[in-house]
C-alpha cells in the first residue's frame, strides 16, 4: 500500500518526467497566449491552459509502466574472504 | 521526482511561474489597445433650487439639477482583457474660494460590449452641490464624460470620452417649483 501510494520511478523515468514537464508547460504557456489573443478571448487562453495542465498532470504524476523500464540492477551479494 | 508528491511539487511549482508571466503578458498586452473614441455631452438644462441641508433639516443648501445628453460609442475599448467600463458625467467647476470641485452626477457599468454604445438621456442621479451651500460665487461648470476600463487582469486605465465646449454657468436660483 505505501509503495503505491509513494509511486517510485527509475532515474531514466525521473528525467523524462521532468523535461516534458518543461517542455510541455513553457510551450504551453505561449500557445495559450498568441491562440487567446489571435481569438481575443480569454476563456480560450485559459481552456487551453487548464486543459493540458491536467493532461500533463495525469501523464506525469502517477508512475505510469513507461517510467519503469530502466530499473537499478545492483550486483549481486559477494561472498567475503 | 522519485514519488507521486515531489513530482506534483516540481510541476506546480513551474505551473505557477508559468501562469505569471501568461499574466504579466496579459496585463501587458492591453497596452497595444490604444483606442480613444470620443463622443458627444450635450447638456439641455441646468437648474438651481433650493432645499433643507443635507444633516439638519432646518439649514438651507442650493441643489443643481442638470439634464444631459449622452451620445458615445465606448465599443473599440472592449478587447480581451475588458472586464467592464466605469463611465461617468462629471461637473468640474472652482468656487471663489479656489477649491476645484470635481463631482460625480451620474454613472453607470457597462458589462458588455452590445451595451457600450451609449445613447442616453438623462439627468443627475447623485446630489449635485456646493461646498458653500451656494452656487453664487461658483464659476461655469465644464461637463465631462470619462470612462475607467477595468481590466481582468493589468491595471485600470481613465480616459475623457467628451467634453462640454464651452463652460455652462450656473443660473440664479428659481423658487421651489
Amino acid at each position: 500500500m505505501q509503495d503505491y501510494l509513494e509511486g517510485k520511478i527509475d532515474f531514466v523515468g525521473q528525467q523524462r518526467v521532468e523535461e516534458v514537464a518543461r517542455v510541455v508547460l513553457i510551450s504551453t504557456t505561449a500557445l495559450s497566449f498568441i491562440v487567446g489573443f489571435a481569438m481575443q478571448s480569454l476563456a480560450v487562453t485559459f481552456g487551453i491552459f487548464g486543459a493540458v495542465t491536467a493532461v500533463l498532470l495525469l501523464a506525469v504524476v502517477p508512475p505510469w509502466p513507461m517510467f519503469r523500464q530502466h530499473p537499478v540492477r545492483w550486483l549481486g551479494a559477494r561472498a567475503s574472504n | 521526482m522519485h514519488s507521486i508528491f515531489s513530482r506534483i511539487n516540481n510541476v506546480s511549482a513551474l505551473l505557477s511561474s508559468c501562469m505569471m508571466a501568461l499574466f504579466a503578458a496579459i496585463a501587458l498586452s492591453s497596452f497595444v489597445f490604444t483606442a480613444d473614441p470620443k463622443g458627444d455631452l450635450g447638456l439641455l438644462s441646468v437648474k438651481v433650487y433650493p432645499a433643507s441641508g443635507a444633516k439638519k433639516a432646518h439649514s438651507k443648501q442650493e441643489l443643481a439639477f442638470v439634464n444631459f445628453n449622452v451620445t458615445a460609442d465606448l465599443r473599440p475599448l472592449f478587447h480581451w482583457n475588458t472586464k467592464q467600463l466605469f463611465v461617468w458625467v462629471e461637473a468640474e467647476f472652482n468656487n471663489t474660494k479656489k477649491s476645484e470641485n470635481a463631482v460625480a452626477i451620474w454613472d453607470r457599468i457597462i458589462r458588455r460590449k452590445d451595451d457600450a454604445n451609449l445613447k442616453v438621456s438623462g439627468k443627475n442621479k447623485y446630489m449635485l452641490r456646493e461646498l458653500t451651500k451656494s452656487f453664487k460665487n461658483a464659476e461655469p461648470a465644464h461637463y465631462t464624460l470619462k470612462y475607467n476600463v477595468m481590466p481582468y487582469v493589468g491595471v485600470l486605465t481613465y480616459g475623457e470620452a467628451a467634453r462640454t465646449n464651452a463652460p455652462v454657468e450656473f443660473p440664479l436660483v428659481q423658487k421651489r417649483v
